[in-house]
């Protein structure tokens, strides 16, 4: 089983996202952004959504499925970029 | 004079909250990252693979409970026909136009029970005439395109050396049971228990999938397709012993079956499948009760798509191949006849009927054009999607490789590896009753996925590009280790 596979990579993983947790709280505080409870799952929602984007593309390139891929990016970026300007413009109210 | 104390402090302070910020962001970017390495990792990882590396049942994993229905999805809409082995399928019927086509032989002329299929079916006798023609043509291509091909015709010729004893010539009431002097039948405990034990040796024996049900007689050939103890024009009578029916078997190898029509070969799963069905036949029998083996090589009596479907191994596809949800259509059964008290499994509806009214990937994709685009007709009494098996058969014929083509396994959506991307995919149709995911998900796969022309497949000197659904794997290529 490789590392990507076994527990201590989501370990790994979760403490990365907390850590990235974190400093967008203090982001979000240097830049007068009040965050709130609504505001909290958007942000979480929208990594989300990037993050499986990536998976994806990443999963793609594994199975050797390069057109997918690509499209898999291109389709994430557009997507990704789009709702992150949504996503900007309301976390400023 | 400067002393330095004027000069301005050069040390660079870094506060927390700088840190906390940089730090937060190198890790959002590592966490992203290892995502996407995580998903290259899924991608290529040889345990996703839904080829014959399914070991011990643990490949059979789908929740089949929850999808299990009391009726399976076929419907019968009126007075039922059992198959005529002898002319409804194909292997069976084709010798006999090749032989008319040579000698110039009328319809009207030839023997029942052909005569009478090919006047209810002229368009049949046209099809299945031309096999021999397109056959000489596809040899006539180019050494460099059949060359290309010598590895992957060397492996599936190795993939069917080996093959158990045939079932003789004796009838089955002979046949099916253990040797004469053998004890009687154990008395078996429990018919919960002893599927529980079959289906657990049935793993042992080497089947990825296998699925319980009672024998249903309209699946059965009206006359035998191949002599097993049965007389050719002699109508078949179910035999009461043929109570219950076992589905066992084996995905094809994925790579080659990936790279179809021409790479691949339904050899390897084949050999396996038959395998399996004798040694639980055999394992049957030593229990004291009648098991006859029928497996893939035309070694059949009986249709076996409808009881994998009663068996609720899965359901079946507009291409008339069972769709399972672990292993796609990519699954090669044999089904093992017996009248061992078994408890049966439930036929399972998990979104496939729904999804191919939409989907026709594989019509579009099918290099004959033998599968419908339209809806399903009445075959026999019941409503399925028909196939139109002359056409199918003459585009075997009409490339290089291994006997077969199978384009249409490698081009259904349900044909996946077993990695999260996939079987997300699957769960989200199976549990979509509004059908908006099935749109949505084939509208991904025609652009996300797509498959050479049909027209393609064909060989050069056919007007086709001897293409294959996917390049083959590095072990088949054989300008990569032979001189040609």
């Amino acid at each position: 089983m490789s590392f990507f596979e076994g527990g201590l990579f989501w370990f790994v993983e979760g403490l990365l996202a907390a850590l990235a947790i974190v400093a967008l709280r203090t982001w979000a505080q240097d830049k007068g952004i009040r965050m709130s409870f609504w505001k909290w799952p958007m942000v979480v929602v929208w990594v989300l959504f990037l993050g499986v984007s990536i998976a994806y593309v990443g999963t793609s390139i594994g199975e050797g499925e390069m057109d997918a891929a690509f499209l898999g990016a291109i389709c994430g970026a557009v997507m990704a970029s789009i709702s992150g300007v949504v996503v900007w413009r309301l976390l400023r109210m | 004079m400067d002393t330095g104390k004027d000069r301005p402090d050069r040390k660079v302070r870094v506060d927390r909250r700088t840190l906390l910020k940089a730090a937060g962001a190198t890790s959002a970017v590592l966490g992203l990252s290892g995502l996407g390495l995580s998903g290259y990792q899924a991608g290529r990882d040889p345990d996703s693979y839904t080829g014959c590396e399914g070991l011990q049942g643990s490949a059979q994993d789908f929740d089949r409970k929850r999808f299990a229905v009391d009726r399976p999805h076929y419907e019968k809409v009126g007075p039922t026909r059992r198959a005529d082995g002898r002319t409804e399928v194909i292997f069976s019927r084709v010798g006999v136009a090749r032989s008319a086509a040579q000698k110039g032989t009328k319809i009207e002329d030839l023997d029942e029970p052909f005569k009478s299929y090919y006047e209810q079916h002229p368009e049949d006798f046209e099809f299945d005439k031309q096999n021999s023609e397109l056959r000489r043509k596809v040899a006539e291509d180019s050494p460099e395109n059949k060359n290309r091909y010598i590895l992957a015709e060397a492996w599936a010729d190795a993939m069917g050396a080996v093959s158990p004893r045939p079932i003789g010539n004796d009838p089955p009431e002979t046949s099916d049971f253990p040797r004469q002097g053998s004890h009687s039948p154990f008395k078996m405990k429990d018919p919960a228990a002893t599927a529980k034990l079959i289906k657990k040796v049935s793993y042992e024996f080497g089947t990825v999938l296998v699925g319980i049900t009672k024998l249903n007689p309209d699946w059965v050939y009206k006359y035998p397709s191949s002599r097993r103890g049965f007389a050719r024009d002699e109508p078949i009578e179910v035999p009461k012993h043929w109570e219950y029916a076992i589905v066992v078997g084996t995905p094809m190898s994925w790579d080659p079956m990936y790279a179809n029509p021409t790479y691949g070969t339904s050899n390897d799963a084949y050999s396996k499948s038959r395998i399996v069905a004798f040694r639980l036949a055999s394992f049957i029998k030593r229990l004291g009760y009648a098991a006859r083996p029928h497996t893939p090589g035309n070694s059949y009596d009986l249709m076996v798509p409808p009881i994998m479907v009663d068996a609720g191994l899965g359901e079946q596809g507009r291409h008339s191949i069972v769709i399972t949800p672990e292993l796609g259509c990519n699954f090669r059964p044999a089904v093992v006849t017996t009248n061992l008290p078994m408890a049966t499994d439930k036929p399972i509806a998990f979104g496939v009927q729904e999804f191919c009214k939409t989907c026709k990937i594989c019509a579009e994709q099918c290099p004959s054009g033998a599968i419908s685009k339209g809806d399903k007709e009445v075959v026999r009494g019941y409503r399925r999607y028909r196939l139109h098996s002359s056409k199918c058969f003459n585009f075997w014929n009409s490339k290089h490789g291994s006997m077969g083509c199978r384009v249409c396994i490698a081009a259904c959506p349900y044909t996946r590896k077993s990695n999260w991307v996939h079987k997300t995919a699957l769960q989200v149709t199976a549990n979509d009753p509004t059908g908006v995911s099935h749109k949505l998900l084939t509208g991904m796969q025609k652009r996300f996925y797509p498959g050479p022309e049909p027209s393609d497949f064909y060989a050069a000197t056919l007007g086709g590009k001897n293409a294959s659904y996917r390049e083959p794997p590095w072990w088949l290529k054989t300008e990569d280790f032979i001189e040609l």
